[in-house]
Formats: structure tokens, C-alpha cells, sequence
């Protein structure tokens, strides 16, 4: 039978019959592909930049445990603490811990893939820690309790009536009718979030092994102010994100706002070096050590791709979004058709690994092959291999449970074969074909078949029909020509 | 830090990824060649040209002075169309020297440098910058390329002045501008990260804090300053006109 569960089928079918989530994709993904093709036109290097960033990236992963080192070396020396953890429950319970310990009751979040992946505000929640994420998409989302549908708009598939409609049942304010009121209400209730929290939680785009610097580029704001605000920072990062020098960022912020929305920079870029240092006009405070920064570098399944030589580059990803929106499966079911953190070409190649191929092995199969993902990839990851990869090892580990259609599947297949190594048969088999696809054919397109397995193709889509003269006719005709 | 914080699995990770590796101990890999990038000329009026024009493009705005007074009749501009009285002003050593506190007190402005700031809580000086109009510092680099700004927290609580007010003016004195990311990005690293000391905190400012989150359509203002002035201060201007250039996208 399938290797894509019912439940995968079902989530797709529900993502193509809502009308306003095809609109909301089509327009964010045309958007995005629209904007990142000007940036990216821009870069007259643009091939050379991409080349040397996969060289960086190949070149970091394979001396993981050298970067990571330094970099602990360097976190500490600048006074941050650096916590290891294998599972995202590991995360989890420090984090509850230190805020146990140090009284902090609610957080500041900025968006992180990582804290999404191992479900840290439900941690959080369960442990009396009120989260609350401060990025207008993921503040969205976490108020209508869903997923996000996009690394980089995690709300896109929400309307702004939608929005008005949630923020004015959760938050009791009048009902907004424009994008910029639904954004002032949201700065006021999240200025004094900010101003309140005992603690900001963010991921890292980049953690840079010479000098001990996490790196987060964003747009609105929010990470600036988690980070600047609270007195303590704990920054989830991957042990995938560490880079090895601080040079090496002026490749990477050249590719990533460009690839992820189209931007030349993101508004802003935020570098810091272990905790801040306190200042004269805080040294009335009791407390000798204000500010506190912790690092906590995160395992959670990457060494276990790491060990996959295929499968290492995805390891390379830096979170851009670029393979979603030139995705045709991503275009039509968007992000929350996967059932995983992580959709799109790059989310069936990681969610598999990190969740165990067995709860997501099925996400290979949702995607056609195509090569855009690679294309797009600011590192070059070879996307389509590893899919294909994952795919027989999926058909592998299913072994003997061979089902109908895998049978007519290759009954077809032998009788294609036994027609194709007849020459006389082959020519009278295809005109038979095309006469009668055109008996078939309304305007040139069969629009509905009724025939297994063409209705298979028929059902979401036209089948062309052959013309009229077989290119075998045609050679015939014209192979004297030059 | 309590013991029970000390669960840490370093050894492990460690291991799991050497083994991952195919090797038992961890190897000092030779580091990349450098990456050798043509290096842009331009002029000093180019540079300027390009940060303008890139700026107003993030929907930023950008002013032309000459002097120190122009450069406070700008801010007070600014503060009059946004009915703003009292200011915030960074600590930095050039708005000092350009004598900004006295220019800003002649234009009947109230400008708080918070480096004095009398209140003793960091908390009093954060409800004070995020309940104020106007905050108003200096920067440390500026990229023409792409119009940003760059400030380090070498310069105390310049990094809270130019996020929490409603609006942020940066004085930028045109030797500052570089042509490119990648000049600034090796500056920043020599000059600030790669020394016995190295600054806790350096932020790429480019436009005002923005958001595309609700239907893709662009909001401006969400968490940071809903307005950014990049006023460039240099001598050398022929034009003795005081020059204003408002967003091309606003």
C-alpha cells in the first residue's frame, strides 16, 4: 500500500479544499520566489558566495567536535554558562530549573525552530512558566494554539480578519480592520511583556566558534528586546549552527535575509559576546551578577543524521525557507499538511531523522523531485538525492509488505517491457493509444478518466493528449533533412 | 549556579558526534583559505549617495548637516512633527562634541543624556527610554550597501536608546561609511571582538523595526522604533542647502 498515511492524505486534502489557505500560499509563495529572485540578482557573486558557504558549512560539521569545543571555550571565558543537552527534554528541564532557581515566572520568546521542535513552551507550561512568543506570526499562533505553517511567517495561512477575530475573542480589544492596528495592538501588549519577563529565550542563526558570538537576524524587533531587556538570555541552539570565524558572517548574512525574504538585511542583526556587563547606573542592586547569559547546545537526533553520510549535508541548513516557497508540493498544501516542525523539502529530509524514520518516514514521499529545493538552497544542499535516498529506505524497512498496487504496478510494468523489445507491436500499441486518447479528449485534454490507474493522474489534474504522429513518424519523414 | 543545574552531557554529545566522525578523538582541522572578494572603490559622495539611497529604500529617512547646529535643527524638526518635548541622548563621546544637550536646550528641547541619568534602577531607566519620544545616539560603522547602521555596546546604552523610544536618530559622521558588509563585518572583528576585552553586544540596525507577518503586508513599528533618521554630518558638502531625502516606499 502507500507509504503516505491516511492521516498525511487526509491533512492534505483538508490543506487543497480551504480556499483561503490556497490564496494565502499562493500569494506568499509567489511573493517570496518574486522577491528572493531581484535580491539574489543583486549579488553578481551570487554562485561563488553560495560555493563558499556549503565549504564552510561542509567543512564545520566535519570538524564538529573542534568547533563546538572552542566555542564552549570561548562562551565561558566570556562569563556565559553552556549547558549540553542529548534530548529536547534535557532542554527542557534546564531551562525550568534555572528559572526555578533565579524565581522567573514568564518568558520573553523570540521565533526558534529549535524550541518549536522539542515543544518547550508545553515544558514550560506544564512547569508554571507562563511563555509568551513575541514574534507577531508565532504570538498568532500561540494564541489560537496551532503550528506554524511557515519558517518564516509561521501565520501566512491566517487572513487579517481571522487575526482580528482571534486578537478581539483572547485579548478583548475592539475588532481591527487594518494590518496596522492589528500591529499596534500587539506592540502594546508585548512592550509590557517585555518590560516584565524574568528571562528571553531565543534560538541562533549562527554560533561563531572564534569568538564565542550568537548571531540572530530578525525584523521586528522582539529579539532585540528579549535579549536586551530581561536579565537572563538562554539561547537553544542546535550543535548544527556553530561557524568557525566571525569573517565567515559576511557570506552567511549575505545569503540568508536573501534567500529567506528577498532582503538585502533584515532590519536588524544582533551579536552578542556572553552576558552583558553591568553598568554604573545598575550598581545599586544588590545582585553582583545582573545579567546572565546560557548557551545550550542541543543534540536532539543531529548526531544521529551526522552519522548518515548521505544524509550529513542537511546538517548545512540554515533555516531560510527558500526550498518551502519553490516547493510544488509546499505550494499547494503548505506547512501544517506535513505534521511536523519542519515542512517542506528540507523538513522530509530532518523530520524523519529527528523524530525516527518510523513516525515520519512517510514526508519523502511528499514531494515530486523536481530539483527546485537544490536550486534554491543557499548552500547548495542536494535535496532531491537525499529525498530519493530516504525513499528507499523507507521501501526497504516496509520489505515484504508488498501490496495491490505495488502487484499491478508491476504486471504493468512487464507488459511495457514485453511491447518495448517488440518494434511492429510497439508502433501499432501507441497509434492505438492515441486514437483512442483523442476519442477521450475534450479540447485537446482528458479531464476525467475513468480507467486504473489513469484516473490516479486525472483526479487533480488534465492528461495532454499525444499528437496526432508518433516521433518515430516524424524521424522517418525528416532524418534526411540535413 | 546550583549543582542540580550541572547535568551537563558534553562528554556524551562530544562522544556521539566523534563516533558519528569515525574517529576517537577530536582533530585540529587546518582552517578554509580565506575568501578573497574584489574590493569596491568608491568615492566618499558615492558612499553617501548609495547609504541614501538604500536607506529611504527601508523606508528610513536621511538628513544632510554641516554642522552641529544643523544637525540639532534637524533633530528638532523631527521632534516638532512628532509633538515630541523631551528626549533621550546617548552617552557617545561625538554627540558631547558636537555640544548636542546646549543646541537641543536653545531649540526648547529637554534632552536627558542617560548616561547621567540620575535614577539609580536599570529598571527606572528602561520605563523612562520606553515611555520616550525620541532617542538619539551615535553609531559605530555604517554599510552603504545596504543602508545599515551598526552599533556596539562600547558606546553604554546606545543599544537601548536607538530600540525602546518610538523613534531613533542616528548622528553618522561620513568618514564612518564603509562600502560593504564584508569591510565592516572584518572591522567589527578586529576592532571590537578580536581584543583582550571584546564589546558584549553589537547590533546591525537597517530601517525601522518592520513586520510582514499579517498577510505578508508590511507593517512598520512592531516591537522597535516605528521611525528611523539617519542624520550624516561631514564638512565637505558643496551644497549649502540643508538636505532631507523622505522614504521612496513609505
Amino acid at each position: 500500500m502507500s507509504l503516505v498515511s491516511p492521516d498525511l492524505t487526509e491533512r492534505s486534502h483538508t490543506a487543497l479544499a480551504d480556499a483561503t489557505l490556497q490564496t494565502a500560499l499562493k500569494r506568499a509563495t509567489d511573493t517570496f520566489i518574486e522577491r528572493r529572485r531581484e535580491a539574489v540578482a543583486g549579488v553578481p557573486d551570487w554562485e561563488a558566495l553560495r560555493a563558499r558557504a556549503r565549504q564552510i558549512k561542509e567543512h564545520t560539521i566535519n570538524h564538529l567536535d573542534y568547533y563546538l569545543e572552542q566555542l564552549v571555550e570561548q562562551v565561558t571565558a566570556l562569563g556565559g554558562h553552556v549547558h549540553w543537552a542529548r534530548t529536547g527534554e534535557d532542554v527542557s528541564r534546564y531551562i525550568i530549573e534555572l528559572a526555578r532557581a533565579r524565581g522567573v515566572t514568564s518568558v520573553v520568546k523570540s521565533k526558534s525552530m529549535a524550541t518549536e521542535e522539542i515543544e518547550l513552551n508545553h515544558a514550560l507550561e506544564a512547569a508554571g512558566i507562563r511563555p509568551v512568543e513575541t514574534d507577531l506570526g508565532e504570538y498568532i499562533i500561540q494564541l489560537a494554539h496551532e503550528k506554524p505553517s511557515h519558517i518564516i511567517v509561521p501565520a501566512i495561512h491566517k487572513t487579517r480578519e481571522q487575526i482580528a477575530d482571534l486578537f478581539a475573542e483572547k485579548l478583548k480589544v475592539g475588532r481591527a480592520r487594518e494590518v496596522e492596528e492589528i500591529t499596534a495592538i500587539a506592540r502594546a501588549r508585548l512592550r509590557h511583556e517585555f518590560l516584565s519577563a524574568g528571562m528571553g529565550i531565543t534560538g541562533a542563526n549562527f554560533a561563531v566558534a572564534e569568538t564565542g558570538t550568537i548571531v540572530l537576524v530578525e525584523n521586528e524587533g522582539n529579539i532585540r528586546l528579549s535579549t536586551q531587556v530581561p536579565p537572563i538570555h538562554v539561547a537553544v541552539v542546535g550543535i548544527e549552527k556553530v561557524i568557525p570565524r566571525f569573517a565567515d558572517l559576511s557570506v552567511f548574512l549575505r545569503l540568508l535575509p536573501r534567500s529567506g525574504t528577498g532582503q538585502k538585511q533584515t532590519a536588524y542583526v544582533s551579536f552578542l559576546n556572553g552576558p552583558r556587563q553591568q553598568t554604573e547606573i545598575a550598581h545599586d542592586s544588590n545582585s553582583p551578577n545582573e545579567f546572565e547569559f546560557h548557551l545550550v547546545l542541543m543534540d536532539n537526533g543531529r548526531t544521529r543524521i551526522l552519522a548518515d553520510e548521505q544524509l550529513r549535508e542537511s546538517l548545512y541548513c540554515i533555516r531560510c525557507g527558500a526550498c518551502l516557497n519553490v516547493c510544488p508540493v509546499y505550494q499547494k498544501i503548505g506547512g501544517q499538511a506535513y505534521g511536523w516542525i519542519y515542512p517542506g523539502p528540507i523538513g522530509a529530509v530532518i523530520s524523519p531523522q529527528l523524530q525516527g524514520l518510523k513516525q515520519a518516514g512517510e514526508l519523502p514521499f511528499a514531494s515530486s523531485l523536481c530539483g527546485a529545493c537544490r536550486d534554491a538552497c543557499p548552500v547548495a544542499i542536494n535535496l532531491p538525492d537525499m529525498l530519493l535516498a530516504l525513499r528507499a529506505k523507507a521501501k526497504e524497512t516496509e520489505g515484504a509488505h508488498a501490496g495491490r498496487r505495488k502487484l499491478g504496478e508491476s504486471m504493468a510494468m512487464r507488459v511495457y517491457a514485453a511491447t518495448a523489445q517488440r518494434p511492429k507491436l510497439f508502433v501499432a500499441v501507441g497509434a492505438m493509444v492515441r486514437r483512442i486518447s483523442r476519442l477521450l479528449a475534450k479540447g485537446g485534454k482528458i479531464t476525467s478518466a475513468h480507467v486504473s490507474p489513469l484516473d490516479e493522474w486525472t483526479r487533480y489534474r488534465d492528461l495532454p493528449v499525444p499528437t496526432g504522429r508518433s516521433f518515430r513518424a516524424w524521424w522517418q519523414e525528416h532524418k534526411g533533412d540535413e | 549556579m546550583s549543582e542540580t543545574l550541572r547535568t551537563s552531557d558534553q562528554g556524551q554529545v562530544l562522544a556521539d558526534i566523534r563516533r558519528a566522525l569515525g574517529r576517537s578523538e577530536t582533530v585540529r582541522p587546518m582552517p578554509l583559505e580565506p575568501f578573497i572578494e574584489a574590493p569596491v572603490v568608491t568615492t566618499s559622495a558615492e558612499l553617501v549617495a548609495r547609504f541614501t539611497e538604500e536607506i529611504t529604500a527601508v523606508v528610513g529617512h536621511a538628513h544632510r548637516a554641516r554642522s552641529s547646529a544643523e544637525v540639532a535643527t534637524h533633530i528638532a524638526r523631527i521632534c516638532a512633527d512628532a509633538s515630541v518635548r523631551e528626549l533621550a541622548l546617548s552617552g557617545a563621546s561625538m554627540l558631547a562634541e558636537l555640544n548636542l544637550p546646549a543646541q537641543l536646550a536653545a531649540q526648547h528641547l529637554s534632552a536627558v543624556v542617560v548616561a547621567d541619568f540620575d535614577s539609580r534602577s536599570r529598571d527606572e531607566l528602561i520605563a523612562f527610554l520606553a515611555g520616550c519620544g525620541v532617542g538619539v545616539t551615535a553609531v559605530d560603522y555604517a554599510i552603504a550597501e545596504t543602508g545599515t547602521l551598526v552599533l556596539t555596546s562600547d558606546e553604554e546604552q546606545s543599544l537601548l536608546v536607538s530600540l525602546l523610544p518610538a523613534i531613533h536618530i542616528a548622528v553618522v559622521h561620513q568618514h564612518q561609511i564603509s562600502s560593504s558588509l564584508a569591510t565592516v563585518i572584518e572591522k567589527l572583528n578586529h576592532e571590537r571582538m578580536l581584543r583582550a576585552a571584546p564589546c558584549r553586544t553589537a547590533t546591525f540596525i537597517t530601517g525601522p523595526s518592520r513586520t510582514s507577518d499579517v498577510e505578508l503586508t508590511l507593517s512598520i513599528g512592531v516591537h522597535g522604533p516605528k521611525a528611523l533618521h539617519v542624520i550624516m554630518l561631514g564638512e565637505d558638502s558643496n551644497d549649502a542647502r540643508l538636505e532631507s531625502t523622505t522614504p521612496t516606499s513609505a
